[in-house]
């Protein structure tokens, strides 16, 4: 019964993780994991420092990991780079509270209300496809040239996974569950908080992970487009004033805020769902 | 004359056409009453309406007609003084053993200090000593019914429904789970409503045996089992357990055939 309702679900909901591939997917790497991955970025400085070296690439392709290390201790001296990074930092973390917290309401009311459900799936599904920064003009008419154009469509970047995830979770509940807090004589508050939510967590951490991977990638793309401010505008600024080495330093600024987003959520993901593999 | 710890009287069911279904009366007027502490199985076809009529007694489905009593009030709704053990493993896999046989009493409102105590008995009682701290996900599913029988037991219900509980185990776990459940019903003496397809498995379990029919339900046949109170498996070997299984047998399978032949139409 769960699985055909799972199955009925999965083409419309693409992003969502299937129920299978959540469960191993999901795990941060232990120990060994951990090492080989650290490895991974060690081989990579190797062949970096190794292939500039060896002039396998031009300096103005790719600069020397000494170009990039001195370009960006003299960038974190400037107030400028913090003031990029906060902006950034900001943006993404607006977004990502406000898509999840809009995500999971729009899950439950979807589940509540199984024809509104059906009524926005497919609109909430194409508008995955539509790049939001074409939306950019618009909310600058609408709300100017500032920071909230790039929240606005982070949010709604980041707004969309959670939403349908929270809803294909909610929807895969196993009825017993469901038959108990019935049976128990629970109300609508406390089967929410007490069964339908902890039993649909491993979708809601899936869907908060990729809330977070969006908001950031919207954040990012929105200000290498037109923002003002924030990293995303000054890696296009560099870019457009040949200043490669300093365009490289604020690229790998942008993996590490990524890593340190996903391993936040995957900590959080691993604290939440101990007790759950192998079943 | 013990009291009447359930009083089934006039219990209609019935299920309004629904698209191409058409309408069914699941449960047709069951007139019927299980004295305080009596273990009473009711065995019929799959479709007979059995697990529907555990649900009017639990206040989970309000019956078309008639009234459902236990110990002389009214059931109106989801009532806590039954507690229902379900065929499929209800347990919690996000708490473990403890924090599931909680969860019941903690939504029930039963007062902080006592549940970690009752919790505790509970455990004990069916056997899941040493596991407390273990999530169902490291359970067989035995241990995990188990888990859901504490939690249910905790609840101290008055009327404990069970709905084919064994029915997703394998036969060893079967027995063993069964012989369990009297032993504990020895011990908390409640009233016991225990649903199953199996004849062998309501003659070992029971005080008394109701047979059901198939659509409309009805009970169409209620038998005394007057096998000793300290049964064990080895009991099948009776003759007195063949006659009470042939008895059931002769009222079931006209039943069964008829619910086959509906179901496989």
């Amino acid at each position: 019964m769960t699985a055909r309702v799972r199955e009925a679900v999965r083409p419309a909901a693409a992003e969502t993780v299937p129920p299978a591939a959540r469960r191993r997917a999901v795990r941060l790497p232990g120990p060994a994991g951990a090492w080989s991955t650290a490895g991974l970025v060690v081989l990579a400085v190797v062949v970096w420092i190794a292939g500039s070296a060896a002039s396998l690439w031009s300096e103005a392709t790719l600069p020397k990991p000494g170009s990039v290390w001195t370009a960006f201790t003299a960038a974190v001296r400037t107030g400028q780079f913090w003031a990029d990074c906060g902006s950034t930092v900001w943006e993404v973390g607006m977004a990502f509270a406000g898509g999840a917290v809009l995500g999971l309401v729009v899950g439950i009311v979807f589940w509540k209300a199984p024809t509104a459900g059906k009524i926005f799936e497919p609109y909430l599904v194409s508008f995955y496809a539509v790049p939001m920064v074409l939306f950019y003009p618009v909310m600058i008419v609408i709300v100017g040239i500032n920071q909230w154009p790039v929240v606005i469509l982070s949010t709604v970047m980041a707004f969309i996974p959670m939403a349908l995830n929270t809803w294909v979770g909610l929807r895969g509940i196993r009825p017993v569950h469901l038959k108990l807090a019935r049976s128990l004589g629970c109300g609508r508050r406390q089967t929410l908080l007490h069964i339908a939510l902890p039993a649909a967590a491993p979708f809601l951490l899936a869907g908060l992970r990729l809330a977070g991977v969006y908001a950031l990638i919207g954040a990012i793309a929105m200000e290498f487009t037109t923002a003002s401010s924030g990293i995303g505008h000054r890696i296009r600024y560099l870019y457009e004033s040949f200043d490669n080495a300093t365009m490289v330093a604020y690229i790998l600024v942008v993996f590490v805020i990524s890593l340190a987003l996903t391993s936040a959520l995957a900590l959080l993901e691993r604290a939440l769902l101990k007790g759950r593999s192998g079943s | 004359m013990a009291t009447a710890g359930l009083k089934l009287d006039g219990v209609t069911v019935r299920f309004d056409a629904n698209g191409d279904d058409e309408p069914v009366t699941a449960v047709d007027g069951i007139t019927h009453e299980i004295g305080e502490h009596r273990f009473v199985s009711i065995v019929g076809p799959s479709g007979c309406g059995k697990s529907t009529l555990l649900n009017v007694v639990a206040g989970l489905q309000r019956p078309t007609s008639g009234t459902v009593e236990i110990n002389g009030a009214r059931v109106t709704g989801p009532d806590r003084r039954t507690g229902m053990v379900f065929q499929e493993d209800s347990t919690l896999p996000w708490k473990t053993v403890t924090e599931n046989v909680v969860f019941g009493m903690r939504v029930l409102g039963v007062p902080k200090g006592e549940r970690a105590a009752r919790a505790r008995e509970m455990v004990e009682l069916v056997g899941l000593q040493g596991f407390e701290s273990a999530y169902p996900s490291m359970l067989s599913g035995g241990m995990r019914q188990r888990v859901a029988l504490a939690r249910t037991l905790a609840q101290r219900p008055s009327v404990l429904l069970m709905d084919e509980p064994f029915a997703a185990l394998d036969q060893q776990t079967r027995l063993l789970l069964g012989a369990e459940v009297r032993r504990i019903w020895g011990q908390t003496q409640q009233t016991v409503l225990f649903v199953t397809h199996d004849m062998s498995e309501a003659l070992l379990m029971s005080q008394q045996v109701w047979v059901m029919s198939y659509r409309p339900g009805r009970i169409i046949d209620v038998i005394d089992v007057d096998l000793p109170d300290d049964r064990d498996a080895g009991v099948v070997s009776t003759p007195r357990f063949n006659d009470l299984r042939n008895r059931i047998w002769e009222s079931l399978q006209k039943e069964a055939m008829r619910g086959f032949m509906a179901e496989s139409a």
